[in-house]
């Protein structure tokens, strides 16, 4: 390829679509891994992936993705053809996520420029002898090397037959002298592909073999075209020219064409070349969905030219079509680059503010003015920009559907190298999150889910002796609860081993000594596991047990503002519920200010407001200071003397307290006054600028001015 | 004032042109601040903006000033005055903000007053002088002198004036003071 092409944008592009194929693929095949077989569909489907997977990865020269999507192929190629019986379905399905794997994994390489170098051989071997096997009824795989040189067959994807069809047998004669008549040939074939639905021509070599030319010469150059066009346009397009001496052209039925060739010739396998661009191959895609619809309707009177493979079909097996899911309305989506999400939404921000400036203008302020339309105009336009923010906040709004595909697959892995039988069942994976929270809260999800499947699930003998009946099950769930996302992860295993975390954590000495463990809640005896290096698992294996990843879990968790809670019942499973804030964008806040700051504060911890006089005040000798409200004692936190702020009120009865609670702790800020209620578009403070304590991030008020948004657990602690 | 302003003008439409990098190369923007003028490589400069109310932040070194709300990015400002230990002054209405981009960090630099862009070539700069100045806060930031006429310019490194944290030097600038 010449090489002024821009690769650079292909690879993007090849990198962006076999991602989201593999995606799909991934998905479609994890939804039926617990199936006998895959659906048709499925079947289609994937070989049809692979097909376009390999495909590109040919034009971008990565041969060994292209190698390994070529063996899926001829394994789906047979599935789709042939329907073998017992096809050992789990296997199958592990070979495609291998598969799926060694391709994700290469295509990372490219994206960090990395050399390609997979060694692809083992899988293919796998796939060869996998191949043989179910090549021969199931029966013990052969010799694998037989499959492994063989050339690459060159499928095709039977294109549609419609009534408007027709038939044409064309045999061309070139003069004896035309040079390199195969070349000449190739013309007319490639001019006839423009309208052909099908096209096979003899010989078939002619553009790798130059003896072909001689060939063509000798007995002539004959192609069977199935087009839906004139005898007289088929004509028009070969042409005649100084190299071709005659041209006969023949119309005939579908049998007939069927047939093949009736000059005597070998039959020959239909053949479409692979080289051909890019597009013919989606080309080809596209007719073949519109196969996919056809072939929904109940019988085809017409033989299509696929039916030269498709002939060992058993009766049987068509019944296992699709499953009857409603196919919902395909969305349409563009992918944007997130940094021009996050700059539009600066930007409606930023026309959020002027907007204020512009309405509060002091030159309106004249006296008699009509403002009558103003006004109106105004607030037009007021419910414009508010709609504006709603819709952007939206964008970012993305479900857990892929985060919960990704821990499908995890199950599976795990459990089939653990040897244990686990179902997995997902709930609410539509829930919507923000953008940026997804991507915090997927390794935390996976941890747990392993957790789960390690350590949780029994394996088979121990439930059995147990006497747990039912499948060991892990569940993931999402719900939206009063602002916050609830994602659990629950098994019905064993539970969390109360005796044994107490007895490893008084080793560590984590325990007081003094307390008898008694007096230790379960959920408090529950969150020592998160503490780090703590593992009570005696036997690291390879999924978990180093007691390195609870404590990550509730480090990543909290770096975004959430919680995880832990219950359990022990001998019936334990439930890690992870609470998490929908969007780290935009809070619901109070604002409030202290001597000149403004600062923000979570609307979900403040409990309550509360005007205190003088004499509900306890003041310690340390200079602690305590509130007795209702009865009851809480720590004061005077916020202008915790920061060294200027011209804050000293007196508490000028003030405001607000009672926080964070994580069933209660303290009291005082600040000067409130301002009001708003949504807040967080924005986290420079990082040039060092973390201080308390503050989570800032974000700028309706007349542009900024506050600092005030982190309740920060200031709690 | 009105050549501040007609920074003002010029650095927003600069900043647009990517390809300016080698026009810009011998550039420097210089500013006072005290008694002395700095100049900074241009290529970091990205606007000079007025003097705004700035957002204090609790628990932070003196010499940040706080944020400032920039086209809705909200960036730090740091006193260049306060940086060098010069003590705080007044601000007026030549008191500008100069924003910078350092590896991919934007902040504000307040200086007391925006003077011009002018070309230094190399044999113009000389390395800063070991000895014989009394305020040694200076040196760290200053990698050379560009030449300019008669005047001189202390060419400071960005990266330096906004990351570098020397405790030692920090305790003796204590030190000297008491």
């Amino acid at each position: 390829m010449a090489d002024d092409f821009n690769t650079e944008s292909m690879l993007d592009m090849y990198l962006f679509e076999n991602g989201q194929l593999l995606e799909q693929l991934q998905e479609t095949v994890l939804e039926q891994k617990d199936a006998e077989c895959f659906d048709e569909d499925s079947i289609n489907e994937i070989f049809r992936t692979m097909h376009t997977i390999k495909g590109s990865s040919g034009i971008m020269m990565f041969d060994n993705i292209t190698a390994v999507s070529h063996k899926l192929e001829d394994i789906f190629y047979y599935l789709r053809e042939s329907h073998p019986d017992n096809v050992p379905h789990v296997e199958l399905v592990e070979h495609v996520l291998e598969v799926e794997d060694f391709i994700s994994n290469e295509m990372e390489k490219i994206r960090s420029g990395d050399p390609v170098d997979g060694d692809a051989s083992n899988i293919i071997a796998d796939l060869d002898k996998f191949l043989n096997m179910i090549k021969n009824g199931g029966a013990a795989a052969g010799d694998a090397a037989e499959n492994v040189h063989e050339e690459p067959k060159h499928f095709y994807i039977a294109p549609v037959a419609t009534s408007a069809s027709r038939f044409y047998k064309i045999f061309i004669t070139f003069f004896p002298e035309t040079e390199m008549a195969n070349v000449h040939a190739y013309k007319t074939v490639y001019a006839l592909k423009e309208i052909a639905e099908d096209i096979l021509y003899s010989p078939e070599d002619i553009l790798t073999d130059e003896k072909s030319g001689e060939t063509i010469i000798k007995d002539g150059f004959r192609i069977l075209l199935q087009a839906q066009c004139t005898e007289q346009e088929v004509r028009d397009l070969i042409g005649v020219g100084y190299d071709i001496e005659k041209v006969e052209v023949y119309e005939c039925d579908a049998n007939q064409f069927l047939l093949g060739f009736d000059f005597g010739d070998q039959p020959v396998m239909p053949q479409i070349d692979l080289e051909s661009s890019v597009e013919t191959i989606e080309a080809r895609q596209e007719e073949a969905d519109q196969e996919k619809a056809e072939e929904k309707k109940p019988e085809k009177p017409q033989i299509v030219p696929g039916d030269f493979v498709i002939q060992s079909k058993e009766p049987g097996k068509q019944k296992k079509l699709a499953k009857d899911k409603p196919k919902g309305e395909k969305a349409a989506f563009i992918s944007v680059n997130i940094s021009k999400m996050d700059q539009l939404m600066d930007l409606i921000g930023e026309l959020v503010i002027s907007e204020s400036v512009v309405l509060q203008s002091s030159d309106l302020k004249v006296p008699g003015l009509n403002l009558d339309n103003f006004n109106k105009a105004a607030a037009q336009l007021a419910s414009i920009s508010t709609d504006l923010q709603n819709v952007i906040m939206s964008m970012r709004m993305v479900p857990l559907t892929n985060t919960f595909q990704k821990m499908n697959r995890i199950v599976f892995d795990v459990s089939r190298k653990l040897g244990k039988d686990i179902e997995f069942v997902m709930v609410g994976e539509t829930t919507e999150v923000d953008k940026n929270i997804i991507e915090h809260i997927s390794d935390p999800l996976m941890h747990l889910v392993r957790n789960s499947v390690d350590h949780g699930i029994e394996s088979n003998e121990e439930r059995k002796a147990k006497g747990k009946m039912e499948k060991g099950k892990v569940t993931l769930s999402a719900r939206t609860e009063a602002g916050k996302v609830w994602i659990c992860v629950e098994d019905n295993g064993t539970g969390l081993d109360r005796e044994k975390i107490l007895a490893k954590a008084r080793r560590q000495g984590i325990l007081d000594p003094q307390k008898p463990d008694a007096a230790y809640t379960d959920k408090e005896v529950y969150q020592f596991i998160t503490l780090p290096g703590f593992s009570t698992n005696e036997q690291v294996t390879e999924y978990s047990g180093r007691g390195v990843g609870m404590d990550v879990v509730v480090q990543n968790i909290q770096a975004i503002g959430g919680a995880l809670e832990i219950e359990s019942t022990p001998g019936f499973g334990s439930t890690m519920s992870l609470k998490i804030p929908l969007t780290l964008a935009i809070i619901d806040g109070i604002v409030m200010e202290v001597g000149t700051s403004s600062f923000v504060m979570e609307t979900g911890v403040i409990k309550q407001f509360i005007r205190v006089k003088e004499d509900m005040m306890v003041h310690e000798p340390n200079g602690d200071e305590f509130v007795m409200i209702r009865g009851e004692c809480y720590p004061v936190i005077r916020l202008g003397r915790w920061y060294g702020l200027e011209n804050y009120q000293e007196s508490v009865e000028e003030g405001v307290m607000l009672v926080l609670e964070v994580e069933e702790r209660k303290v009291c800020l005082l600040v000067d006054r409130l301002v009001g209620q708003q949504e807040i578009v967080v924005k986290p403070i420079p990082s040039y600028i060092k973390k201080v304590k308390g503050l989570s991030g800032c974000t700028q008020l309706g007349d542009g001015s900024i506050a600092l948004i005030l982190d309740a657990p920060g200031l709690v602690e | 004032m009105d050549e501040t302003s007609r920074l003002l003008g010029i650095q927003d439409g600069e900043q647009n042109g990517l390809d300016s990098h080698d026009t810009q190369k011998g550039k420097y923007m210089t500013f006072k601040s005290g008694v002395e003028y700095f100049g900074l490589e241009i290529q970091y400069v990205q606007q000079i903006i007025q003097y705004q109310e700035v957002t204090r932040v609790p628990e932070t070194e003196d010499y940040i000033k706080g944020l400032i709300n920039l086209r809705g990015r909200i960036i730090p400002v740091v006193d260049v005055r306060l940086r060098f230990k010069q003590g705080a002054c007044e601000y007026n209405d030549k008191t500008c903000i100069l924003v910078i981009n350092v590896k991919s960090a934007t902040v504000g630099l307040v200086v007391e007053q925006i003077a011009e862009v002018v070309e230094i070539k190399e044999e113009n700069i000389l390395p800063p002088p070991t000895i014989g100045r009394g305020d040694k806060s200076h040196h760290k930031y200053v990698y050379g002198i560009g030449k300019v006429g008669n005047t001189v310019r202390l060419l400071l490194d960005p990266e330096k004036l906004l990351y570098d944290e020397d405790p030692a030097d920090m305790e003796q600038a204590k030190n000297s003071e008491e």
